[in-house]
């Protein structure tokens, strides 16, 4: 058991290697000695297999930080050469703002717009999704509508929210709740309605009855497609969250990358863009674990 | 017969099959099980085999509350079935554990709500009885399992523990170790009898093995293909049963065997002429599972694999 649990805890890049330590924590706690000796071994041996994948995929960052130090000096043309600081020059823009405490603030206000929309869009979405999927009547209703509103890019109502609700706060958290909102209704949908027949015979026949079969048979099992609609709602709040921000705002990353543009202030420019990149590269992993968290009862189904 | 638990009155099922997805097509009714009367002793082992397709699940289900007849009255204890029961417990083919849950919370979801006096188990409570029933089926110190964590006779067992645990009167089981290994499948059978002597069960078993059959049933009930009507009820006379000897090469069973195998041989083969019936005309197919129906809907096991099993 510890091997399937103490998998899907690891970072998402080392589950290869998940399965070196297992040996060591997996052994029967009959025989210490050796229990301790292969523990030890094993975790050498991780250590070291994990080093080596580590650096193996580092390679390709490392190449590209690489292009982006020395290609703007020895491949761009001296025109282009001013739209593409060497990576070096990036990293200063990105201390000085740091020191100053604007891209603190910017990252503060986008985060705090995007967790809120978000937070909005996941609670609607998760009940909505739970009511229209128990009730079939519901789902015939709203089904052809929710498609269309689906299919609208969110980006395209940002002038209608920005109309009635301004170029504050309001307009960009709702943009965001409503671009988060369809990853997280569908799949909570389709959660539910995937749900294996048999189990519900299952637990029909262990005298469930509709409530209790709700909470304990059919919600669990929509657990994990849930959660992969909330994963997919938070990469998507902040993609929208940013060419929002890029619209109309007075903070944020979007403005701050926007707003250095037109100042020509490029290398700053280049500092937002990377912290947007972080940015993202953080919600995913955070949301990946979770999902992997509460997914971990469906590795290995039906083998 | 008069301590009948169970009681199949003229029971008779009838499914509307939709039609194709062509136009112009009707909705049909397919009989799957047609007047069929039976009645099970208390305490009775009873196996029922038939063809594939020959209503046996869709008896089940009637038995179990999970449908109701078309026409026909299917009693327990005198009373008619009008739903799942506590009375009554499922062990399905295809195990049906909830993967989320350990081999213990599998095995104490029956006894989650409140119990026949009204009162709530504690979650201590209910631990230590699915820790009780796990070890009656030989799984002590499996209880935090994830059933992906277990074999397929692992899983059933649990699933057994899981029926067994919130005390009902009758196990119905719908081939429940078809989808196993020979010698586990043996294992498992020897202690299906031991828990059933120790603890006196009403056993409704259902299978297309007829050594299974005869081994394990004091009657075998002989479905014929479909419409499943019931053919004939063989009574499983072995001497010496509870012996040491390997009662699967006694004289006796051999005999036994050979009566059902001659009983089901018939049907089989109508079964399979009638296999070509299941695509209607307009190419839909007849056996397209429902909402509430599993894939084993579709019939498992061709005719000739039945053959061979009884050969
Ligand atoms: N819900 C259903 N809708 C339509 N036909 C069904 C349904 N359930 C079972 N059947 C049909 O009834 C017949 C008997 O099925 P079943 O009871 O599963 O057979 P068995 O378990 O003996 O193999 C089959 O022809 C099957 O296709
Ligand atoms: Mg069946």
């Amino acid at each position: 058991m510890s091997a399937t649990l103490t998998k899907p805890r690891r970072p998402a890049g080392a589950s290869a290697a998940g399965a070196a330590p297992a040996v060591g924590q997996g052994t029967p706690p009959g025989k210490p000695a050796t229990a301790a000796l292969a523990s030890v071994t094993g975790a050498v041996a991780d250590a070291a297999f994990r080093a080596g994948s580590w650096l193996w995929k580092a390679t390709g960052i490392l190449a590209f930080l690489a292009l982006w130090e020395f290609g703007p000096l020895y491949l761009a043309a001296p025109s282009t050469r001013v739209f593409l600081p060497p990576l070096h020059e990036v990293l200063l823009a990105w201390g000085r703002l740091f020191e100053s405490g604007a891209i603190q603030g910017h990252l503060a206000a986008s985060l705090s717009r995007s967790v809120l929309g978000f937070g909005i869009a996941v609670v609607a979405g998760v009940s909505l999704g739970l009511l229209i999927a128990w009730y079939g009547r519901l789902n015939s209703v709203l089904n052809p509508l929710l498609e269309l509103f689906r299919n609208t890019a969110a980006l395209a109502l940002l002038p209608v929210f920005t109309l009635l609700l301004g170029i504050g706060e309001e307009s960009k958290v709702t943009i965001v709740a409503y671009a988060a909102f369809f990853p997280v209704l569908l799949n909570t949908i389709a959660g539910v309605k995937t749900v294996d027949p048999l189990l519900i015979r299952a637990a029909k026949s262990l005298g469930l009855n509709s409530p209790r079969l709700f909470q304990k048979v059919i919600l669990p099992s929509a657990v994990p497609t849930i959660f992969t609609g909330i994963r997919m709602a938070g990469t998507a709040s902040i993609l929208v969250l940013i060419a929002a921000e890029m619209v109309g705002a007075k903070a944020g990353l979007g403005y701050l990358i926007v707003n250095a543009q037109s100042s020509f202030l490029i290398p700053d420019m280049y500092a937002g863009i990377l912290t947007v990149a972080l940015l993202g590269l953080g919600v995913n992993f955070l949301l990946v674990a979770l999902e992997r968290h509460f997914s971990r009862w469906r590795t290995a189904v039906g083998a | 017969m008069m301590t009948a638990k169970i009681s199949l009155r003229n029971v008779s099922k009838q499914f509307t099959v939709r039609p194709g997805r062509k136009p112009g097509g009707t909705a049909t009714t397919l009989t799957a099980v047609d007047s069929l009367s039976l009645d099970v002793r208390d305490g009775e082992f009873l196996t029922l085999v038939g063809p594939s397709g020959s209503g046996k699940t869709t008896l089940l289900d009637l038995l179990a509350g999970l449908s109701t007849p078309t026409s026909g009255e299917v009693l327990v204890d005198g009373q008619p079935v009008t739903g799942p029961g506590k009375d009554r417990a499922v062990v399905f083919q295809q195990y049906a554990l909830f993967p989320w849950r350990t081999a213990s919370a599998n095995v104490s979801i029956g006894l989650e709500g409140k119990g026949p006096d009204g009162r709530k188990l504690s979650r201590r409570e209910r631990a230590a009885k699915a820790r009780e029933y796990l070890t009656l089926v030989g799984l002590a110190g499996f209880e935090d399992r994830f059933p992906h964590e277990l074999s397929g006779g692992m899983k059933q067992r649990v699933a057994i523990a899981r029926s067994l645990a919130y005390e009902p009167d009758v196990l119905l089981m719908d081939e429940p170790f078809a989808a196993l290994d020979a010698q586990t499948r043996e294992q498992l059978q020897e202690e299906l009898l031991r828990i059933w002597r120790a603890t006196g069960k009403t056993i409704v078993f259902i299978t297309h093995g007829i050594d299974e059959a005869v081994y394990l049933g004091q009657r075998v009930a002989v479905l014929s293909a479909r419409p499943g009507r019931l053919k004939a009820i063989v009574d499983v006379e072995i001497p010496d049963r509870d012996g040491d000897e390997d009662i699967r090469s006694a004289p006796a069973f051999v005999e036994q065997r050979h009566k059902v195998w001659t009983l089901l041989h018939d049907e089989v083969r109508l079964a399979q002429d009638a296999g070509h019936r299941k695509i209607l005309p307009d190419g839909a197919v007849q056996d397209e599972p429902g909402p509430e129906e599993p894939a084993n809907r579709t019939p498992q096991g061709s005719p000739e694999s039945q053959e061979r099993s009884a050969a």
